[in-house]
């Protein structure tokens, strides 16, 4: 072993000198001088680093970071309980659950139109009188939907009035022209095999109450 | 707790993300210690001391920290992010006075002193000068003699905590050990520069 590689690898904090180090040494008087204050140094290190190693943090800090970990926890456990496996399941049957009823009532409103003969324009003056009837329920209460849903609502044949002070779902949907010209909803003789978007309040049971037409463009 | 204190870094980590706070305050017992006297030696106030501490363990404690075992240990990932805080919070402060600036290309002198540096002096004073002595470091090389000598991280764990090749933390320390080494012969041997004194004509 030369100097160089001597002084190349050292091992880590300069103590525990391997044979061979030890050996040049032993042979190499300069290298032996210039090592002495570099083992007294590592030495020191070592007793100083004993001597830090009794400083710690001052106890309020643990204190604090406890209380921010209880904090975090409470937080993580409150929002994996607000993002638990049910919510999407809810979500999903809630949204099923008025896409079925919304098929019933729809296809419960259609009956009738096959009955009469005609063109696509049967289902529009055989639904008349259900609207009508609808209006007419709706004219004989003393608020109607639209007083509470907005503008544009038309109530379901024999669906309950959705009161002031009830809570409903709104629901997006995508239904053919021929279903909202059965239920007297204007949208147009030749786009009755098209579908358009409507707007179909749901009451706190779940059951379709009314539906608005949106657009007659087809698409969301 | 004595079931806490046998478990790994890794396994307490986990523990304290599924909210277990043992685990958590057994790491933080475990691990706070050398965060802190890090912190201590680099920023040399208690108070960022204190600071910079509680910034790596909150760090810690949010669940999008990057800590990733393949890439290094825990403590290396603690000692890390200490170091950014500790430079963010020099470069906030100035308060690193580096006792000369020079590069790592520089190659290491040839040591001026022979005699020993600490001989003669009691512990308390031995420790007490070094200290003064690696606190007047350049933080480059300061870092690497908290870490390698005073905290006895390996070279490998040292090159990860500062993002460098183990030859330049080997080259670091060697030169770090002879600025070291200058500095207490210097505050050991005080020469008075009279060398520097020129005789002046008296005014009078």
């Amino acid at each position: 072993m030369n100097c160089l590689e001597f002084w190349n690898n050292l091992p880590l904090g300069g103590r525990d000198l391997t044979e061979e180090q030890a050996g040049h040494l032993a042979e190499c008087g300069t290298c032996a001088a210039q090592w002495r204050p570099h083992r007294s140094l590592a030495a020191g290190l070592q007793s100083m680093g004993q001597e830090w190693r009794k400083l710690q943090a001052p106890p309020r800090l643990e204190a604090g970071l406890t209380a921010a970990f209880r904090s975090q926890a409470g937080f993580q456990v409150r929002r994996s309980m607000g993002h638990s496996w049910w919510t999407p399941v809810f979500a999903w049957t809630t949204t099923a659950a008025a896409m079925l009823a919304l098929a019933v009532v729809l296809i419960r409103g259609y009956q009738p139109a096959p009955a009469r003969p005609g063109t696509v324009a049967a289902p529009r003056h055989t639904a008349q009188p259900l609207m009508q009837t609808a209006v007419a329920a709706s004219d004989a209460d003393s608020d109607d939907d639209a007083s509470v849903l907005g503008d544009g609502f038309i109530r379901l044949p024999n669906a309950p009035r959705i009161g002031p002070n009830e809570d409903y779902n709104l629901v997006r949907v995508e239904v053919p022209g021929s279903a909202m010209i059965a239920m007297g909803v204007s949208v147009g003789e030749d786009r009755a095999t098209e579908t358009v978007v409507a707007d179909v309040a749901l009451g706190p049971d779940g059951t379709a109450r009314a539906v608005r037409l949106v657009s007659d463009g087809g698409t969301f | 707790m004595a079931h806490y204190s046998s478990q790994t870094d890794d396994e307490l980590l986990f523990r304290l993300r599924n909210g277990d706070e043992q685990a958590f305050a057994v790491l933080y017992r475990r691990r706070h210690g050398a965060i802190y006297r890090f912190a201590m030696h680099m920023s040399g106030s208690p108070a960022a001391a204190e600071d910079i501490t509680q910034e790596v363990f909150l760090a810690l404690l949010r669940q999008e920290c990057g800590y990733d075992r393949e890439r290094g240990t825990l403590s290396g990932y603690l000692f890390g992010i200490a170091r950014k805080l500790v430079l963010r919070n020099l470069e906030r402060g100035r308060s690193d006075v580096p006792l000369e600036t020079d590069t790592d290309e520089m190659a290491p002198r040839e040591l001026a002193v022979i005699d020993d540096p600490l001989a003669g002096l009691t512990r308390h004073e031995a420790i007490e000068g070094l200290r003064r002595a690696v606190q007047a470091l350049p933080r480059r090389y300061r870092e690497v003699v908290v870490l390698c000598d005073l905290e006895e991280l390996d070279y490998a764990e040292t090159a990860v905590v500062l993002g460098c090749p183990i030859g330049t933390v080997r080259s670091r320390m060697h030169r770090a050990r002879a600025l070291l080494l200058e500095k207490l012969n210097q505050d050991r041997k005080p020469r008075l520069a009279v060398d520097a004194w020129k005789p002046m004509r008296c005014a009078i």
